[in-house]
Parts: structure tokens; sequence; C-alpha cells
């Protein structure tokens, strides 16, 4: 008996060291800061109030108390800083739900709480652009037309900017680029054709499950535009990437940082502003380079309030802050391109040392992005044509 | 009784839903049959049954015999007694290691750039020109080994402590060979925990994604990353199919526990 | 006979060792190069210094020891009673506990909260809920670990003895019962433990600080942080099984007779 009373004591103590060492904050229930709210911004940046944010919106979202974000890691084009900005602005905790939850995943959690006010339920949710229309065919929204309203370019790479009844906003958008560890591949690619290069056997991938993942869908259809396709016609990117992997080039690991950094996947398709993410957390260590190839596809990114949004007003407030100078600026620190990025220049928003680090106009002027309609045919045909163009049909007998 | 109860809230009704839904249409909720024959229709996805089904069976018995062998070692073997609790141990937090982190350690230690790679080729071998290759379903096999063989193990062992000394004693005293014994007296009476623990490890392996998907990208055609595809990817996935998808797996696993049961029922005759 | 075996074993153990530590020495290898051209422990210094590790890795430890505790209370009786009076019900109980293994984690978890979301059940907050898809989760597992080691002790025995000295349904579950198969117990606990800090999609799609789902988050942020987590934690683990393991033995060493 002594011996057991021995374990027990041994025991809870080793769990209330445990519980202990995070303070008051290791209950049970879900705390209403939600899981990762804290991490982030690594600078220790905490955020500056954003002033355009009218004042009774966020009068209205203090009383609210919570906002809940779905599938937006903090280093997604330093959306960190935008974090950190809300709560400077509102004093209110950001819940954030999921961050490696894909569009879909954010509008079938809209849809499975909808009764639902507790932090499971999303107020604000960050889509690729085919998700705009079809939230608003399935009824997933709210509108909004805020202050900002007014001031948004009618079109965004050619594509529509924003839903005229106010259901989604376009907020930034990235182009599509080769990213490369430096220490393992001394010779980074710089376009296409390069790719297709012996000397990078066994060493480029994509940053998903192309049957599946929006980034490798839009990777497979720029390699289109590259090699005979078009807008319309997203085949020669199958064909291209079935050439990559006959060559051994194509490595079929999901690219993450870990693994560029490992060397297991040293060469990336990506958008811009993950590389460029992916640049900021490696800090050196490996040394990143992105290349830009031409041509290029660009994917816009909508945000839109949930129609069963149980915080409305602090999701107001959010969709004024990403829209207000500070949120974009944010955007444009993390890489990505934004809507209202002409009008910040011409205005002289843009600070010249963050004017330096934007890429090349005419890089940006190459990309074009697709419509609805051209997506959805283009990803339809990558989806279905992925496994019988490149992938492994049935295994060949055992080596 | 409460665990029917409990059960049938948690997990019954809760399934149920897969039942339903693989009959609705996914955009009109209508009811059809349009799922189940576009199942059936496309050679890609009987196709990602068949592969799931053989990476579960390779590795289930794979699973089964190392781990076994291991369990074996560990208990009756005559090791000194702290390796059988730190296998124990050791194996009830392996059993569970998968996933990223898993397919991570894996390329860490064999992709072309990896550490283990690095050494052999240092000492003048490298498996990459011999044919080995880490991302297809062999490779994935072994790495589904890393889960299976503690689930082995772990489930098999109070089994291997049911074998009485006794009877080891008794068979040696009638002149039992080593082989004979385990033929006539061991074996028969770990064989159903043996089979049963074998039907784990393949529904085990038949439900696993994440590693899969890791690994290799979705490229070997696993029922699981299809399903997680049409449920919940970036694109415009089909519900509706996803849950015909899952319900087969039902259904293949049904007949899986069925095979499993009849094979335990005959094999408990020879107990007792 | 009793020489070669020793050797055999081990062989086998040896085989064995060498296939577990490698890729975990391998992870450890890169984790330590978080610092360029050093090999230091920056990673695991940024580990510590993050909150939401710590609150994660108890989090989960504190939710796996109660899915341990909730799956003994209900299974072994639940075992127990199928053995020894209702063998009639056995294949359905046996169907029912392997379904959540049929069931793929991502469609059943997905049926868990949309059952649970909406009134009149709406519990989808509360912790009850994650203990119960925890539990289902490790059924299985525990059934069929307290199955097979309910199988080899003669329950029927048991139970005649000790009803003939008057004990009441309680005293023989925890007192007889339990101890006697306290291995198979303790092995379903460690699936079950390793279950819950494993656990992904469940504490994501709940909103809740488990641990599996920080380290997704960590895979996707950073390079060398995560190799160093899946050290720690697996290394915790193992400790925290330790920990558990030791309560068995101390319960066993009460054994009377026994092999």
């Amino acid at each position: 008996m002594n011996r057991k009373t021995l374990l027990v004591v041994l025991s809870l103590l080793v769990v209330s060291a445990l519980l202990a060492s995070c303070g008051s904050a290791a209950t049970p229930a879900p705390a209403a800061s939600g899981p990762f709210a804290g991490t982030g911004v690594a600078q220790g940046y905490t955020g500056q109030a954003v002033s355009s944010v009218p004042a009774d919106l966020v009068t209205a979202c203090k009383a609210e108390g919570m906002l809940t974000i779905i599938a937006t890691p903090p280093n997604w084009a330093n959306y960190g800083e935008i974090f950190a900005d809300f709560e400077a602005t509102t004093g209110v905790q950001l819940n954030s739900l999921d961050p490696n939850a894909g569009s879909a995943d954010e509008l079938a959690a809209i849809e499975a709480n909808k009764g639902n006010k507790g932090p499971q339920a999303p107020d604000i949710v960050d889509v690729g652009y085919a998700y705009g229309a079809q939230g608003v065919t399935a009824g997933d929204y709210q509108p909004y037309k805020g202050s900002y309203w007014s001031k948004l370019p009618a079109t965004t790479l050619g594509i529509a900017t924003s839903d005229s009844n106010g259901m989604w906003t376009t907020g930034y958008y990235g182009i599509m680029v080769i990213e490369t560890n430096t220490s393992v591949v001394k010779n980074p690619p710089k376009n296409w054709s390069d790719l297709l290069n012996p000397e990078y056997k066994g060493q480029v991938a994509l940053a998903g499950d192309p049957q599946s993942s929006n980034q490798a869908i839009m990777s497979v259809y720029a390699a289109a535009l590259a090699n005979g396709g078009s807008l319309d016609n997203a085949q020669p990117g199958l064909d291209f990437f079935k050439k990559l992997n006959a060559a051994g080039n194509f490595v079929p690991v999901i690219a993450k940082v870990g693994t560029i950094a490992q060397g297991a996947t040293p060469i990336e398709l990506a958008w811009n502003y993950n590389a460029i993410g992916d640049q900021q957390s490696l800090n050196g260590n490996p040394p990143i380079e992105i290349d830009y190839p031409s041509p290029s596809i660009g994917g816009a990114y909508v945000q839109a309030i949930s129609a069963y949004a149980p915080h409305p007003n602090c999701a107001k407030v959010w969709m004024e802050i990403i829209h207000s100078d500070p949120g974009q600026l944010a955007w444009i620190k993390g890489g990505a391109s934004v809507v209202s990025e002409a009008d910040m220049i011409s205005r002289n928003a843009v600070p010249a040392d963050v004017l330096k680090t934007l890429p090349d106009p005419k890089v940006l002027a190459a990309a074009v992005a697709p419509t609805v309609d051209q997506l959805t045919t283009a990803k339809t045909l990558i989806t279905g044509g992925w496994l019988s163009t490149v992938g492994v049909a049935i295994p060949t007998a055992a080596p | 009784m409460p665990f029917f109860l409990f059960a049938f809230m948690f997990l019954l009704y809760p399934s149920s839903t897969i039942a339903v839904r693989s009959f609705q249409d996914t955009k009109t909720h209508l009811f059809t049959f349009q799922n189940f024959v576009h199942l059936l229709h496309d050679p890609n996805l009987i196709n990602a049954y068949w592969i799931s089904i053989k990476i579960s069976l390779i590795t289930s018995l794979g699973g089964g015999i190392f781990g076994f062998l291991l369990a074996y070692s560990a208990i009756r073997g005559g090791l000194p007694p702290f390796m059988r609790s730190s296998l124990m141990t050791f194996c009830g937090v392996a059993s569970n290691f998968a996933g990223v982190p898993l397919a991570f350690a894996f390329i860490a230690m064999l992709s072309p750039a990896g550490v283990l790679t690095g050494w052999l080729i240092s000492m003048g071998y490298n498996p990459y020109f011999h044919g080995f290759q880490l991302y297809t379903f062999w490779g994935l096999s072994i790495v589904y080994m890393y889960f299976q063989f503690p689930l082995m193990v772990l489930v098999i062992a109070p089994a291997i402590d049911g074998l009485r000394r006794e009877w080891l004693e008794a068979a040696e005293n009638l002149g039992a060979s080593g082989f004979q014994y385990w033929r006539y007296v061991a074996f028969p009476i770990l064989l159903p925990s043996i089979l049963g623990t074998m039907i784990l490890l393949f529904g085990n392996s038949f439900g696993a994604f994440a590693t899969a998907q890791a690994l290799t990208g979705g490229q070997i055609n696993l029922v699981t990353i299809v399903i997680g595809d049409q449920l919940r990817g970036d694109v415009l996935g089909d519900a509706g199919l996803g849950y015909a998808l899952a319900l087969g797996m039902v259904v293949v696993m049904a007949v899986a526990i069925t095979g499993y049961t009849v094979l335990q029922r005959r094999s408990e005759r020879w107990l007792r | 006979m009793k020489r070669g075996n020793v050797i055999w074993s081990w062989f086998w153990m040896i085989l064995g060792i060498i296939y577990f530590f490698l890729p975990l020495v391998a992870t450890f290898l890169f984790s330590l190069r978080a610092q360029r051209g050093v090999l230091s422990f920056l990673a695991y210094q940024q580990l510590f210094n993050d909150n939401d590790f710590i609150k994660g890795f108890s989090f989960s430890v504190l939710w796996g020891v109660l899915t341990i505790i909730v799956g003994i209370l209900i299974f072994v009786p639940t075992a127990y009673w199928v053995r020894l009076r209702v063998p009639q019900f056995r294949t359905a109980v046996e169907f029912v506990t392997l379904l959540p293994f049929v069931v793929p984690a991502i469609v059943f978890v997905f049926g868990l909260v949309r059952t649970f979301s909406q009134p009149p059940f709406l519990i989808v907050n509360s912790p009850a809920l994650l203990v119960a898809g925890y539990t289902v989760l490790s059924m299985p597992y525990m059934y069929r670990s307290i199955d097979t080691g309910l199988r080899s002790i003669d329950v029927r025995t048991l139970t005649e003895a000790a009803q003939s000295l008057g004990a009441g349904w309680g005293i023989i579950l925890f007192r007889i019962i339990l101890p006697n198969i306290s291995v198979a117990i303790l092995n379903g606990a460690f699936v079950s433990f390793s279950i819950v800090m494993g656990e992904y999609i469940l504490a994501q799609y709940l909103a809740k600080p488990a641990f599996a789902p920080f380290l997704a988050f960590l895979i996707q942020q950073k390079a060398y942080e995560p190799a160093a987590a899946t050290l720690v934690s697996f290394a915790l683990t193992w400790a925290c099984m330790g920990i558990i393991s030791l309560f068995g033995r101390g319960q066993q060493t009460q054994l009377a007779g026994g092999h």
C-alpha cells in the first residue's frame, strides 16, 4: 500500500507541475482565446489600433467579446500582424480555428455550426476565389459594404474584385512562384522549363495534394499557361507534370517549410506570400530564393462574414481593418499583393522600405487570374486527371 | 445496459449519417443511387479500394508476425525484465506515432537527403542506385509498420502471458521438441488472439491516411485519401460520393470481421 | 532449447530497436540544426518558451487519463457481463466495438459534430463530448485488450468463488476481476492514451487546445521546432506511460498465485 500511495502522490505531482507551468490557462473548458491565438508574429509586435474603423462598430464588438476566424495561419501573408492589430483596436480576443483547413472546410464549418453560438462557429472566412460564388449560392454569407467599399477597384487581375451585393470581397492575391532551398540546390531553377533539367532529380514538389489543395491545383494550372495551355485549357499542366514525373524530378512529398529545410523537397511551387513567409521563418537557415516564372498565375482570396456569425459586429470590424491602410500594408509586408495597392502607392501610403520589397510590376502585370467558370473547369480536369496522368495507379511488382 | 446507450448515442447515431448521406446527392440532397453507381463504375475508385486492402493485408501480416516475435521475445524469451516494460511503454507511444511527424521522421532518415542514406552512401552503398524508393507503395508499407508492430505487441501481450509455464514444462516432460510445443500447444492456443489482433491491424491500416498523404502527396490511391478529398478538400468536393466511399469501407471491414469471427470460433474449439 | 531461444529473442529485439530508433535519431539530428551551421538546442528552447506547447500537451495528458478511466468504467463491466452472462450478445457487442475502426475518423467526427451542434443536443461545447469521442475512438483497442485478458483467466470460477464468499458485484468487478486482468487493461490504457495524444481531427473540430492540432499548426509554420516537439512529446508520453505502468505493477504484486 505504501508503494501505491507513493505512486499516486508522484503522478499527482507531475500532473500538477505540468498544469501549473502554464499558469491559470490550463482549464479543461475551452479558453476564450482559442488554441493558438497568441502565436504568430515573431517580432513581438503588439499591434496598433486602426483608427479608420467606425467607433460604434468597435463598441458593439467589445460587447460581443470574441471573433472567431478559421483556416488562417498567422504566417500566411503576415496575418499575424493583422491579428495583433485587431486585438489592439478592440481589446477583444481573437479565436483562431483550424489553421490547416482548406476553403471547403471553412464553408463546411459554417454550415455545421448554424445553430451554434459557441467558439466552434466561424465569424469570418478567407477562402479561394471560387468559394466566393459558392458560398453565396449556399447561403453561407451575409453582406457588408464597409467604409472602404466605394474605393475598391472594379477588377483585380482581370476578375471581379467583389460581389455586387457585398457578400464577399477580395483582399489580397498572390502569384505562383518557385521557392528554392539554395543550400541544397546551388543553381536554382528560374522558369518552368528549367524544372525539367536532370540536375533537379527528385527535388520538385507541390504544396499539397492536387486532388484537394487549392495551391497545388493552381500550380498545375500555372504550368499549363507556360506550356501551350490557357486559362481555358489546363490539360498541358497535367502533361507537364507527367513529364516532370517521368524525368524523375517530381517528388510526391507534400512540401512544408520543414521538408524544404531538410532537403527532401528543396524546390517548391507556392504562392509568393507563402514563399516569403518561409523565407522569413527560416531566416537564412537555410537560405531561400524566390523566382517568379513567366507566365504565371494569380490567385485571389476573398473574405466574407458568415451568415450565422455569432459575433457579426466583430466580423465587420475585421473587414474594416483588413481594408484599411494598416491592414493592407500588413499583407503587403507578408508578400501578397493587395487590392488597394495602386491606390495606396499613389497616396504614398506605402513606406519606402516596403516599396522596395514589392515584386516587379511587370511580373505582376504578366500574371493572369481565371474567372470562376474557368477555375471550376480547370479544377475538375486537374483533380480528375491527376491520378491517371501522374499518379501511381497500380503498384507494379515489388522491387 | 449503459454500454449500448453510450454506443448508440455517440457512435451509431452519428455514424448512421454516413449511410444516410451516401444516398444523398451532394448538391440537392435528394435520394439517389448515383453515388454508388459512380463508385462502382470508376476504375480509379475501385483501384483505391484494392490498393488500400493490399497495403492493409501486407502490413497486418507483416506487423502481426514481427510484432508477435517481438512480444514473445520480451515476455517469454529470457530477456531481462526491464525490456518488457520498456517495450510495452514504448509501443504505447509508437502505436500512435503517425501522420506528418512519422512521415517526416522517415523522410529525415531515408530520403535522398536523409541521415541514413547519407551514412550508407559514405560507406559506398547508395540505396537509390539499387532501385530503392521511399515514396512508393512498399516504402509506405515500411512506414506503416511503425504503428502496426507496436499495436500487435500491446494487444497480444496478455495472451502470451496466458500461456501457462506449466504447459511448457509438461510438454517438455513428455519429450516434445520446441517445434512440437509450438505446433500442438502454444500456437493453437494463441491463434484466435493472433487472428483477432491481425484484424485490428488490418482495420488500423485501412483507416490510416495522414501518413500516406504526407509521404506521397496523394499519389498512392487510397480510399481514405479519396474520402478526405471529397469531404474536406480545397476543391469542390463531392460529399455524397465521400460518404458512399465510407460506406464501402464499412462493407469491406464487415467482410473482414466476419471472416475473422468464423476463424476465431473455429480455432477456439481447440481451447479447453 | 532455452539457450537458442534467448539468442533469437535478442535478435528480434535488436532488430526492433534499430527499426524504431533510427527514425527518431534522424528527427533528432534534424532538430539540432535550428541555428545555421551549429548544432544546438535552439529549437527546443523556442519550443519550451511557447506557452501553447505546454498547454496543449498537458491538456491532452489530462484528457487521456480521463478517457482511460471512462473506458475502464464502461468496458470492463460490459466485457465481463458478456463473457459471463450473455454470450449470445457477443457478436453484436464485438461488432459495435469494431465499428469505430471501420468508420473513418473524419466521417465519424463530422457526424458527431453535426449531431451535437444543433439543439436539443447542443453539447458540442462541453468537455463531455470530447471524452465520449475519445472513448469511442479507443473502444476497439480497449475492449479487445480487456476481452483478451478476460479470456485468459477463468472468469466463471473466480466469480463463483467470490459469490460464495458473499461478495457483491462491485467487489467482484473491482477487487477480483480487475487486478487479474490488469496487464490487459494496462495495455489497452496505453493505446487509449496514445490515441488521445495523437488525435487530431476531433480536437480540431471541437476547437479544443489539444496537442495534436498544435503540432500540426507548428508544422505549417516552422521548420525545426516540429521535429523538437515530436521528440519531446514522444519522450514525455513515454514517461507518462511509465508512470501508468508503475500503477499497474503495484496492482500486480497483490495477485494471489497467478502465472
